[in-house]
């Protein structure tokens, strides 16, 4: 925000208010974050598509553009917006037109709190991290809306098990990032990614034992947080059709596949900003800030893939016991064992 | 600018809240609370209490309604016919009447002698504040609080379960 109002006030000179500044810096930033979206959609489809196909020995699309079908989401894309938008006749039709905007809109919103690089960062703001979470748990709405309004059980069923997983992950994901606040002592994601300066064993995972298990925590529940495999109930195609999206055709579709790869992005731009140091590099000095924190953040996202990939699906009783039996008793245990090591190395004020 | 977007938001708060009650469909009514919700987390945020704005978000959008629309539509939520909402209008609007009154006296007896001021609040609402005060001043309180949550957890659990003792 603030490099894109300095940039602004530079073009324009003082033939802008304030206000116009805001206004003007605001709106470029959202339209980057929405091209950042857009296009995390158009990589990681194609990437996700050759990374099945590596794993299961084939070779994946290979034949839209000269190279390894790199056009092929370009291709996808123009079919996609080709499709003819079907509404059902007894849907609900209000809420089934407005459930993909309410689910793009909250991640759009998490994405204005994520540090790219050193003032790169469209809300700075003093409760980043809980407003991320706030967010995108708001996003959770427009699932059952989506499930609620496409009349259709299926729908209904795929809608139920979304909303009741990222109700359930939101819990671990959070509680595994309160020891980092406590060391940090600030919910502002800049702060979080400064505190880590000075190479990979300042980094938050590696601070102590019980953060090293927080991180893992938060990574299992951010899969889970997003729907995708192993905890992909929502929408198992041997049961539930597609889930939620069951009704949807088209642009509405497109949304939904937007959003989906834009919350897998982003979970791991958080895990990337809140464990993995952010833009600060491996070593030495800061270079090249924005390029290093994508690349970390686009490790993770192929770590998930591959795990997508590799393993089977739950059962939704082993998914709720996971979270609840297994993995919230363990954050709590991280967030107090972390407290009692900040006690003992004579961190805590 | 502050003024403007805090009738905004109040204005749209105060419309949805009548959508959630006029509506005939009970998901509809739901998504017009969660609307009217997110309005009232604009209201903190202009009144600088952004903690309380996030919270408001967090836990009634979140949570909260997430929970309602759940309970909602495994009980396949009623949808009032056209001509029964016909009839009630009327009823409606006789319900309306104490309403507006007492919405009235309300107003009238809050705005007595003050100025509408917001913005310039002298007390900010940051996660610091609140922490100060829910930890330190009123801790007892708090904690006892989280008792009183716990014994209501306990014996919701308790009431859950059927008779041979599976949960």
């Amino acid at each position: 925000m603030q490099v894109m109002t300095d940039l602004f006030a530079r073009i324009f000179g003082d033939g802008l208010s304030s206000l116009g500044l805001l206004v003007a810096g605001g709106l470029t930033m959202a339209l980057i974050m929405a091209l950042v979206m857009a296009s995390c959609a158009i990589v990681f489809t194609w990437a996700e598509r050759k990374v099945a196909g590596f794993i299961q020995s084939r070779y994946g699309p290979m034949r839209v553009g000269r190279w390894h079908g790199v056009l092929q989401p370009v291709a996808d894309m123009v079919k996609i917006l080709g499709k003819e938008d079907i509404v059902p006749r007894d849907a609900d039709k209000p809420l089934f037109m407005l459930a993909p905007f309410v689910i793009f809109v909250g991640s759009l919103m998490a994405w204005a709190a994520i540090p790219f690089a050193p003032g790169f960062i469209a809300a700075d703001l003093d409760l980043g991290l809980f407003y991320i979470f706030a967010v995108s748990s708001a996003a959770t709405i427009g699932i059952l809306m989506a499930g609620w309004a496409s009349n259709n059980k299926w729908s209904l069923y795929g809608a139920a098990r979304g909303a009741a997983q990222a109700v359930s992950y939101e819990i671990p994901l959070a509680l595994a990032c309160i020891p980092v606040v406590m060391i940090t002592g600030s919910l502002n994601m800049n702060d979080i990614v400064i505190a880590q300066q000075g190479g990979i064993w300042r980094w938050h995972f590696l601070h102590d034992p019980f953060l090293f298990v927080a991180f893992l925590l938060y990574f299992v529940a951010s899969i889970a947080e997003v729907n995708r495999g192993p905890f992909d109930l929502p929408e198992t195609e041997s049961e539930l059709v597609a889930g939620y999206h069951t009704e949807y055709t088209g642009m509405r579709f497109a949304f939904f596949f937007l959003a989906e790869y834009a919350n897998l992005f982003l979970v791991s731009c958080v895990a990337t900003a809140v464990f993995l140091g952010g833009w600060q590099p491996l070593f030495g000095p800061v270079f090249l800030p924005g390029l290093v924190f994508v690349i970390k953040a686009v490790l993770l996202v192929l770590l998930q893939m591959w795990l997508r990939w590799t393993l089977p699906r739950l059962r939704v009783d082993q998914l709720m016991h996971v979270c609840w039996k297994v993995m919230v008793p363990l954050a709590l245990v991280c967030v107090l064992g972390a407290g009692i090591w900040m006690l003992a190395t004579g961190q805590a004020g | 600018m502050e003024t403007f977007l805090f009738y905004l938001c109040g204005g749209l708060m105060l419309g949805a809240a009548a959508m959630t009650v006029a509506s005939r469909s009970a998901v509809a009514a739901a998504v017009w609370l969660v609307f009217s919700f997110v309005c009232a987390a604009g209201v903190f945020a202009l009144l600088a209490a952004p903690f309380l704005a996030i919270l408001q978000i967090l836990i009634y959008a979140g949570a909260i309604m997430v929970l309602f629309l759940f309970v909602i539509m495994m009980l396949q939520g009623p949808v009032l016919p056209a001509e029964v909402a016909g009839r009630t209008v009327g009823r409606k609007a006789l319900l309306a009447l104490p309403a507006a009154a007492i919405a009235v006296i309300l107003i009238s007896w809050a705005a007595r002698g003050r100025e509408a001021s917001f913005g310039a609040t002298p007390v900010t609402g940051t996660a610091a504040a609140v922490a100060e005060l829910l930890l330190n001043r009123y801790l007892l309180a708090f904690e006892l609080i989280s008792i009183v949550l716990l014994v209501a957890i306990v014996g919701a659990m308790s009431l859950g379960r059927n008779e041979e003792g599976q949960p």
